[in-house]
């Protein structure tokens, strides 16, 4: 047996005590690896995308190669803890400390390597399944077709690589202090009490308070200049409320006896501080992560909605035509095509039709566009709105109505060229005519006797089936490109926006959910070091008369905790900063935010109780 | 006298490719307030014998009653119930939980059922006062010794006052003084509470405190004697039986009291 046999042997012939280190290293090999293959998706670079969102997708995967490294890094330190002991007998028969690094070194080498290529492999299953759901899901037809991923497979290989040597050296570091008497003892000596500052646990609560009292009361563009130091403020809170402030209420806890005594709070509780304490920067890092992604999928999602509810909004009709002054000809031809076309698949329609007239100004050269009364109401009835009433020379102001502003303007009187006036007697917002402009609806005998400049002819397709339109909306969109004309089908244009929407939400979602698995399985793998010390404490207190329920109990409560404080808190961020962008917006993200985050929160309640149903069978051997 | 514990033609087989025989028809009696040693070289049965008086094993055949109740036949819960209310157990490595402080480890058999906060502290006060552990109580388990430590289990075991104690190998890691005190303690206890206490050991000083201790060899009862008017003669009669079952009798000489 050489000494690589021995290396070597040492993994292949143990394969239940490296099981968790190598799984937890195949998982993050995996998540990196299927984002990568996103990144690199030729449609992606190849403009669908936009090259912001693009470079965004590149900084994610740096951040999933910094949350990797310390994935693997803390399971490989939580794995050789529960190795010392071995170490230690090592040491004893004359290992000198070079020979164990290089031991340590090429065991990890190894499984560093198997994790790498095992994780591709898992990988580009997974890949392909997401693709899959990726247009099942968000109806995104064959924009990202599966492809063979030879740059991601480069870049995870070697990304990994260097990785796992990077951090075999960092373990060999971790082992160099031990002395052997501490490396036999292994991890039986007992930890002192985790200990909690006053001070800093104040300080976690004032940055926290503060933080969101700020980011609550920010209205309208103070939100944008607040946002950076309210955002640091919460980051460091957040930390001192996990390393500080939890462990500093869970000793307060201790020392009030009527909740510490009571059934199994003891066990629980005291416990607990320890967990705690050992996972802080865990959940610290889990819950500002989470945190961001919570947001960021909120706000897109946010937006998404947003933008799909304003154009269904301003766009009442099926189809939509649009003839510029002097293109009549063009526009007779092509209104016949629509209508043909529509009657061809058998769609009920009607047809109406606004010839807009151009009245210019009397001081300036401008011109205000001015609307037959009756085309308007028929228009207005098709599309649901009240119609207008005019006698004689009166006329409504109709004015358009910005996305992101709440104010109304003043109906202006104005004075045309030939003199005569405009007097609104009233106005009021439509949607039927989609001009972005405001307009003046005039009695139809007045608006024959006046001279017409021509302008826009406006000409709208009214179907019930509106939504499924898309495909015609699609066929007349590419017949029309090279017209001058402008052509409109709402349900082409939603599937657009959801199309584009879609992608980024994707890559938020995946990201998102590669950030609460992978810290749900941290978690796992830290209390899987923890588990032979566990099964001997619950062996011994079950003598003394545990029940199972009750083991069962005290178990669940704490895995609950572990699972789902840092995501409870990052889910409270989430909440405060979609508020204060709501504020900024002036609209509501909230409800399909929170339906984003619920599914996540169910996503991890599936993964929580599997896991509690694993480790209660482990820690309770029947 | 009531009869604490009946223990009839016990047999334990473990399971296996190669089955082997642990216990063969044992036939054990202890009445209440008695305090009865179990000895046997390494391997004889001795743990397997308390871990199935104590259902924390199951025996392959025969029957255990412990105040007249087959521990086997009781449900998961109320064998946990039976455990905390009537039984106290004592360990070798004391099992003391270290993110608890000494009165916490104490009191930890009445939390779990539920009992009142002042009550057990009064009684952690009475029997930590008894066991000579006052002074430590605020104390964490890595700050205290050995022998004070053992104090705590027994603490923890006797403070819901069980009918029954098990004590499995409890001077096993203390030095002979501890292992003194440990043992005057439960005498103490075993003398005032009439608790039935059922000890395994190793130790033929350990074993001297007791009533009656009884032999096994290779999963048999081998013999059985009781302590007669001084434990001197009482030790001096446990080396001769133990040089006779082939334990280690001479590794013992240099021990005698």
């Amino acid at each position: 047996m050489t000494f690589r046999q021995f290396a070597f042997n040492n993994v292949l012939r143990n394969k239940r005590t490296y099981a968790a280190y190598f799984l937890s290293s195949v998982f993050s090999v995996m998540a990196f690896f299927v984002y990568a293959v996103f990144a690199f998706h030729p449609d992606m670079s190849g403009g669908t995308v936009h090259r912001n969102v693009q470079s965004a997708m590149h900084f994610a995967e740096a951040l999933i190669y910094a949350f990797s490294f310390f994935f693997v890094l803390y399971s490989m330190s939580a794995f050789l803890k529960t190795r010392k002991k071995e170490f230690g007998l090592m040491v004893m028969l004359g290992m000198s400390d070079g020979q164990l690094r290089w031991m340590v070194f090429l065991e990890n080498v190894l499984i560093g390597f198997f994790a790498t290529v095992g994780g591709i492999g898992a990988g580009l299953v997974m890949a392909k399944l997401m693709l899959l759901s990726a247009e099942n899901l968000l109806g995104l037809d064959e924009t990202l077709p599966f492809y063979w991923p030879l740059e991601a497979i480069g870049l995870t290989f070697v990304a990994f690589l260097v990785l796992f040597v990077v951090i075999s050296m960092f373990t060999v570091a971790i082992l160099r202090g031990n002395k052997l008497i501490d490396l036999l003892k292994g991890s039986v000596m007992p930890k002192k009490e985790p200990k909690a500052s006053v001070l800093q646990s104040l300080i976690a609560v004032a940055l926290l308070g503060a933080g969101y009292a700020i980011a609550l009361t920010a209205k309208g563009l103070v939100v944008f200049v607040v946002m950076v130091p309210v955002t640091l403020m919460v980051i460091a809170g957040t930390y001192f409320l996990f390393t500080q402030l939890s462990v500093y209420v869970i000793r307060k806890t201790r020392d009030n006896r009527t909740v510490f005594w009571r059934k199994t709070n003891m066990l629980f509780l005291s416990d607990l501080a320890y967990r705690m304490k050992d996972n802080a920067r865990t959940f610290f890092m889990v819950a500002i992560l989470s945190t961001v992604a919570f947001s960021a999928i909120g706000s897109l999602v946010g937006f998404k909605t947003m933008m799909a509810n304003d154009l269904a909004g301003t766009h009442p009709f099926a189809l939509e035509y649009r003839a510029l002054p002097g293109r009549e000809e063009e526009a007779e031809e092509d209104v016949a095509e629509i209508a043909r076309t529509l009657e061809e698949a058998g769609y009920e329609y009607e047809h109406l039709r606004i010839a807009m007239s151009g009245q210019p100004l009397a001081d300036s050269d401008a011109s205000v566009y001015t609307v037959k009364a009756t085309e308007f109401n028929a228009m207005a009835a098709a599309a649901g709105e009240q119609p207008v009433e005019l006698k004689g020379d009166e006329s409504i102001f109709i004015y358009y109505k910005a996305m992101l502003t709440n104010v109304s303007p003043e109906p202006k009187t104005v004075t045309l060229k030939g003199g005569e006036e405009l007097h609104p007697k009233g106005m009021r917002t439509s949607t039927v005519l989609p001009i972005f402009n405001d307009y003046y609806v005039i009695s139809d005998e007045r608006f024959d006797r006046m001279t017409q400049e021509a302008a826009e002819t406006f000409h709208a397709f009214d179907v019930d089936d509106w939504k499924k339109t898309k495909e015609i909306g699609k066929e007349l969109e590419m017949r029309f490109s090279d017209s001058s004309n402008r052509f409109f089908s709402i349900a082409y244009e939603l599937a657009l926006v959801n199309q584009q929407f879609g992608i980024t939400l994707f890559i938020g979602l995946f990201i998102g959910a590669v950030f609460f698995v992978a810290s749900g399985s941290f978690l796992y793998f830290r209390l899987y070091a923890d588990l032979p010390d566990d099964r001997a404490k619950f062996g011994s207190i079950k003598k003394l008369g545990l029940t199972d329920g009750e083991l069962k109990g005290i178990v669940t409560k704490q895995l609950a905790i572990l699972f789902f404080v840092p995501i409870l808190v990052a889910f409270v961020h989430g909440v405060v900063a979609l508020t204060a962008m709501q504020n900024m917006f002036g609209r509501s993200l909230m409800s399909t935010s929170l339906t984003v985050l619920g599914a996540f929160l169910g996503i991890q309640l599936v993964y929580f109780l599997f896991i509690r149903t694993r480790y209660v069978k482990e820690v309770n051997p029947v | 006298m009531m009869e604490m514990l009946r223990v009839t033609q016990l047999n334990k087989i473990y399971g296996g490719k190669v089955p082997s025989r642990a216990l063969t028809d044992i036939n054990l009696t202890i009445e209440e307030g008695e305090f009865v040693g179990i000895m046997g070289p390494s391997g004889s049965g001795k743990t397997t014998l308390l871990n199935l008086v104590a259902a924390i094993d199951t025996p392959t055949a025969g029957e255990v009653l412990l105040n007249g109740k087959n521990p086997h036949k009781l449900s998961k819960k109320e064998l946990a119930r039976f455990r905390r209310k009537e039984l106290g157990f004592v360990f070798q490595d004391f099992n003391l939980l270290n993110t608890l402080t000494v009165e916490e480890n104490i009191v930890l058999p009445l939390t779990l059922e539920g009992e009142r906060v002042k009550t057990m502290e009064e009684k952690a006060a009475t029997i930590a006062s008894k066991l000579g552990i006052e002074s430590i109580l605020k104390k964490r388990t890595y700050e205290i010794s050995g022998g004070q430590a053992q104090r705590t289990a027994i603490a923890r075991a006797m403070i819901h006052s069980p009918k029954f104690l098990f004590a499995d190998e409890p001077t096993g890691n203390l030095d002979s003084k501890s292992a003194k005190d440990v043992m005057e303690i439960l005498t103490a206890i075993n003398r005032s509470d009439r608790t039935a206490m059922m000890l395994v050991t190793h130790d033929a000083v350990a074993a001297s405190y007791c009533h009656r201790v009884v032999f096994i060899k290779d999963g048999r009862l081998f013999n059985e004697i009781h302590c007669g008017e001084s434990r001197q003669a009482f030790f001096q009669k446990i080396i001769d039986v133990l040089s006779l079952l082939g334990g280690n009798a001479h590794d013992l000489s240099t021990i005698r009291v």
